[in-house]
């Protein structure tokens, strides 16, 4: 071993404390990128296979009733595959000791295995067999959660007729990853399942001997999806077809993109920002390094040492925090995504899960750490380079201090000779002041925009579930229905108030771009729905023209004012030319908003109800539900509140982990910035403060030269922090939006207070902990070393 | 009362500022023992000028830095006056610093970030009784230099402004290490003549270290050192004012 490595290793153990610190910084980047990337290629490559394996369609399409006839001509139309035909129907199932409703989505299987597309996998048992009407498999998820297992019986209410179901299997399917009942944000095992019947029993069942509602499609290789879609909704039109749509709006396929989406997002932003203030960090730490070592350069230079072995030195001492870093971040990143991935199979269902992370992912992560690392090394080593060896071994030029804007500030405030000390080193260093702001100030950033999230899932459930959603139960039909359906329902004792909605399937085109969605409306003096606008305003319905959510006017490319082609899919197919009234800030989805006379008038079919909207008497809730349960014309039940728990237990559960991960990120960068900021200004003032010991000052007083500078350079972070923590989150929660939802930008004022909290303890320990040395502080010492 | 040792009155009616009983400093790191004082026995009269002469090496800084309260002594007494300073815990030892001890040592210890006048602030605003720092800078010579920084100041400058820091509290004692150590004769003279005017205007009991034999002829005493003891004590009936000094 060279001299010089040994005077390496000597060091990194020195300076062991800001060394970690840097290495904890920079750590938290490769962790947070480890753990995204990990994630992200886990869930890609597990979705994949498993579509690949169970062959998941590429094309998806829904109609009321068509012969099965039907699939041998869209397996005809050009660019398609293979075609495959089934029967999806929606059920109630009836658990005799259980009130709630619970919900089942029934699909056939061939019970001849013939089933080629959106295969299932069989856990547990077998397939429903030809001749054996009640056998049915069940969804894994819904089994466990409702302790189902095979031979158990459960009764479901098809199509308005009770049927028995006998459980022989226990399975999963790629089109059902995330199994969401219609309406839902969030998977409900216990109240929503998905079963699989034979084809025949759930023919026979449904009423559709020889016929289907659901077509499913693969592509040929360089087919154009558009195209497709096209042809099957001109063929499925007669058939009631509610247009065909590919994998995109797939809700399991787009659930999953959109958390893919996410994560992402977190490996865009996440890992720059922790990146930045190692930069930094670095090329502070071995700015300073080198200060102090100057003399010790030119001799070594003197000896004859080439310059660009002394800076390949200090390069390598930054490489070494890199190569902790990566060796902690990765371990951290591996585990943290093993409990990531975990919690993502709780509402996302695969038969299987690759959790691997690649070497690439690694590599990629140490690409990461080392350049940042050296990237941060090169002032500091061009220093150590371009050091005159005569220059570098006389002392150095004491700092010169010299009137500036510290200096008035002072003497107008009436400094004490304490404070102009303070003031005037931070303007004497004014790059390094201005790193440990702006790397507080990132701490904090990134503390407030992870905390918003709670507050704007916050703003969530008040503006979706409480506000825009009035109901305390949502009851669909099995056919649209009129009138007496909806006076039937309100003489059940214990209803309040009973109000139809309707939604009919429509295609809105602009331009050349087309969505798929549902004309929504509500009649005239509507309380139970309401819409509610980004800024917490209830929005009407407009009179006349249509009113779009924001998510799907920017996917139109539409403003206020200009006009969208409307063309039903639902009832008689009529095509409209519309104005775009008002466009409103919604979070859930795309929707399309119209009045009740102008939906009347597209659907020109008397305008059913589709589902009717309750209010009812919590005291009366479990006569009601059971009442509901023995009519025929009921397809599902949704309890509001149930879907409330839900998703405040999904908030429980993961954004407070996924918090608890970036708190302590963003804690680290606090901590690493502060700690060294510390270390240096002591290892600069060792002197000076030994000095005011000498004069008769206490420890503590001593000790709040060093702390009053740090203290004074947080406080500044403070706002800074606020400003780039509210541009971050905005930036995030942009980010994070899909066509499934966007998040709300509501931040409390307990997220800033928060955010500002954590900082501020985070700092203040590490302070206290470098302060310690001030105790220590050998004054006889100090001050027979020079300066 | 403590009884003073015989034969070391020496006619001062003003009694003692310190009075050392076997003071003993050792080193230790890790195996091996430095005994930096072996048992050193002083009595320092109020209001004297004292020099510490001695070989390098010989416990001179060690024992300035033990009566100036920045250090311990392994064991032994000493007293300020009637107090026990080995007695004393680290608070009422800085207390102690702040109120009677001003320090000038060889390499300044200005604070670069202040100016002068502020250099003497840091002990007039902690000090009980201090002079005001333009009076402290106008007894040094450099009333003028008051807004000048360390780095705008010759070395000597910065070492009168040292000695106006140490002086502007009105400290009972003045410790001097080396405080002509890097300067020229002349330059050292005037600071020589700064600290005689301190112990003549203030009444200040001053010790001075030095290494250059001619500054003792203007102390009233001088101890000479050798191997971590008094080996022998001189007393100068007639002491030369600094000028005079041979350097
Ligand atoms: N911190 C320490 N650790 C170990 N030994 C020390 C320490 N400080 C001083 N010594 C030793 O104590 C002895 C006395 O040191 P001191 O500094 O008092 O000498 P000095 O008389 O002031 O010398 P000089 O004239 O060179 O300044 C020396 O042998 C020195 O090596
Ligand atoms: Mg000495």
């Amino acid at each position: 071993m060279t001299a010089l490595d040994r005077k390496l290793l000597r060091d990194l153990w020195r300076m062991r404390g800001q060394v970690f610190a840097i290495a904890l910084v920079l750590a938290a980047a490769t962790a947070t990128f480890v753990l995204s990337m990990g994630v992200h290629r886990s869930l890609t490559e597990t979705r994949d296979a498993y579509y690949a394996r169970n062959a998941f369609a590429d094309v998806f399409a829904e109609m009321t009733r068509a012969p099965r006839g039907v699939v041998q001509r869209a397996a005809a139309i050009p660019g398609v595959r293979r075609a495959e035909g089934s029967i999806r129907q929606y059920a109630t199932l009836d658990f005799p000791d259980r009130v709630e409703p619970v919900r089942a989505l029934i699909n056939s299987v061939n019970e001849h295995g013939r089933t080629h597309l959106n295969r299932l996998t069989l856990r547990q048992g077998r397939l429903p067999e030809a001749g054996h009407a009640g056998e049915a498999v069940v969804d894994e998820a819904f089994a466990k959660a409702n302790g189902l297992g095979i031979g158990d019986g459960v009764d479901a209410l098809i199509y308005g007729r009770k049927q028995p179901l006998r459980i022989v299997g226990i399975g999963l399917a790629p089109d059902y990853i995330y199994a969401i009942a219609p309406g839902d944000l969030i998977p409900d095992d216990r109240r929503f399942g998905i079963f699989w019947m034979g084809e025949k029993a759930l023919e026979a069942a449904t009423d559709r001997t020889e016929a289907i509602n659901a077509l499913s499609v693969t592509l040929e290789r360089g087919a154009r999806q558009a195209d497709v879609i096209r042809k099957l909704d001109a063929l499925l039109a007669p058939y009631g077809g509610s247009g065909a749509y590919g994998r995109a709006d797939h809700l399991s396929h787009a659930f999953l993109d959109n958390e893919l989406m996410q994560l992402d997002a977190l490996t865009q932003v996440i890992p720059p920002i922790f990146l930045l203030v190692a930069i930094f960090l670095v090329y502070i730490v071995l700015g300073r390094m080198i200060r102090t070592e100057r003399t010790q350069i030119g001799l070594i230079k003197a000896f004859g040492y080439s310059g660009w072995a002394i800076g390949w030195h200090y390069m390598k001492f930054a490489l070494a925090i890199a190569v902790l870093a990566t060796v902690l971040g990765a371990v951290a990143g591996v585990w943290m995504g093993r409990g990531m991935t975990r919690l993502y199979t709780e509402y996302y269902h695969f038969p299987f899960l690759y959790y691997h992370i690649s070497p690439g992912v690694f590599a990629g992560a140490a690409a990461l750490s080392v350049g940042a690392a050296a990237l941060g090394a090169l002032g500091g080593m061009q220093e150590a380079v371009r050091l005159n060896p005569a220059v570098a071994m006389t002392p150095p030029p004491p700092p010169v201090y010299r009137g500036g804007w510290g200096e008035r500030l002072g003497r107008k405030a009436g400094f004490s000779a304490i404070g102009h000390m303070i003031v005037r080193h931070i303007a004497r260093w004014p790059g390094r002041s201005a790193i440990t702001v702006t790397g507080v100030a990132l701490s904090m950033g990134l503390l407030f925009a992870t905390m918003q999230f709670v507050d704007a899932s916050r703003t969530m459930i008040d503006s979706w579930f409480l506000r825009s959603q009035r109901q305390d139960l949502t009851i669909t039909f099995i056919e649209p229905r009129n009138e007496a359906v909806l006076h039937a329902l309100a003489q059940m004792p214990g209803v309040l108030r009973v109000e139809p909605t309707r939604a009919v399937a429509a295609k809105i085109s602009h331009g050349n771009r087309t969505e798929r969605g549902a004309i929504e409306s509500a009649p005239e003096g509507a309380v139970l729905t309401a819409r509610i606008d980004g800024d917490g305003q209830e929005i009407d319905l407009p009179p006349a023209g249509l009113m779009l959510s924001r998510q799907l006017a920017d996917k139109l490319g539409v403003k206020t004012g200009e006009r969208v082609t409307v063309e039903m899919l639902g009832g008689r197919r009529t095509r409209a030319f519309l104005p775009v009234v008002r466009i409103i800030d919604e979070f859930i989805g795309k929707r399309a908003y119209a009045a009740d006379a102008t939906l009347q008038a597209l659907a020109r079919d008397g305008a059913p109800a589709g589902a009717a909207l309750l209010r009812i008497d919590p005291a009366a809730r479990d006569r009601i539900l059971a009442k509901l349960k023995t009519m025929p014309v009921v397809l599902g039940v949704t309890e509001r509140d149930a879907a409330l728990r839900k998703f405040e237990q999904m908030i429980d559960e993961n954004i407070f982990t996924m918090l608890g991960f970036y708190v302590s990120f963003a804690s680290a960068i606090a901590v690493g910035v502060v700690y060294n900021s510390a270390r240096i200004l002591f290892s600069e003032r060792a002197h000076e403060l030994a000095t005011l010991r000498v004069l008769g000052y206490h420890r503590t007083e001593v000790g709040m030269v060093l702390l009053g500078e740090l203290a004074l350079l947080v406080v500044l972070a403070v706002p800074v922090g606020c400003v780039a923590g509210y541009w971050l989150a905005q930036m995030m929660t942009a980010m994070f939006g899909s066509d499934l939802f966007r998040l709300p930008f509501a931040p409390s004022r307990a997220s800033y207070g928060y955010s500002i909290l954590i900082v501020l303890a985070a700092a203040t320990a590490t302070a206290l902990i470098v302060g310690r040395r001030v105790l220590q502080l050998d004054m006889v010492r100090v001050l027979k070393a020079r300066e | 009362m403590t009884e003073r040792p015989a034969g070391q009155e020496s006619g001062q009616s003003r009694g003692l500022a310190f009075r050392g009983e076997e003071l003993r400093k050792i080193y230790r790191t890790g195996e091996t023992e430095v005994h930096a004082l072996r048992g050193v026995d002083l009595a320092i009269p109020a209001g004297e000028m004292l020099v510490l002469l001695g070989p390098s090496g010989s416990g001179k800084s060690t024992l300035l830095n033990i009566i100036g309260g920045l250090d311990r002594a392994t064991s032994g007494r000493l007293f300020y006056g009637d107090t026990d300073l080995t007695a004393l815990d680290d608070k009422a030892l800085t207390r102690f610093r702040r109120a009677e001890v001003g320090f000038i040592f060889q390499f300044y210890n200005l604070i670069p970030s202040l100016t002068a006048e502020e250099n003497v602030r840091l002990v007039t605003n902690i000090a009980d009784n201090p002079m005001d720092p333009a009076e402290a800078l106008a007894l040094v010579g450099l009333a003028e230099r008051r807004d000048h920084y360390p780095a705008q100041l010759s070395g000597g400058e910065q070492q009168r402004v040292a000695v106006a820091r140490a002086v502007a509290k009105q400290p009972g004692v003045l410790l001097c290490d080396e405080p002509t150590g890097a300067l020229d004769s002349k330059t050292g003279i005037r600071v020589l003549e700064t600290l005689a005017r301190a112990n003549r205007e203030l009444g200040a009991t001053v010790v001075i270290i030095t290494h250059n034999v001619g500054i003792a002829a203007m102390a009233d005493r001088v101890f000479h050192f050798l191997d971590g003891r008094i080996a022998r004590t001189e007393v100068n009936e007639h002491p030369i004012a600094p000028s005079e000094i041979s350097w």
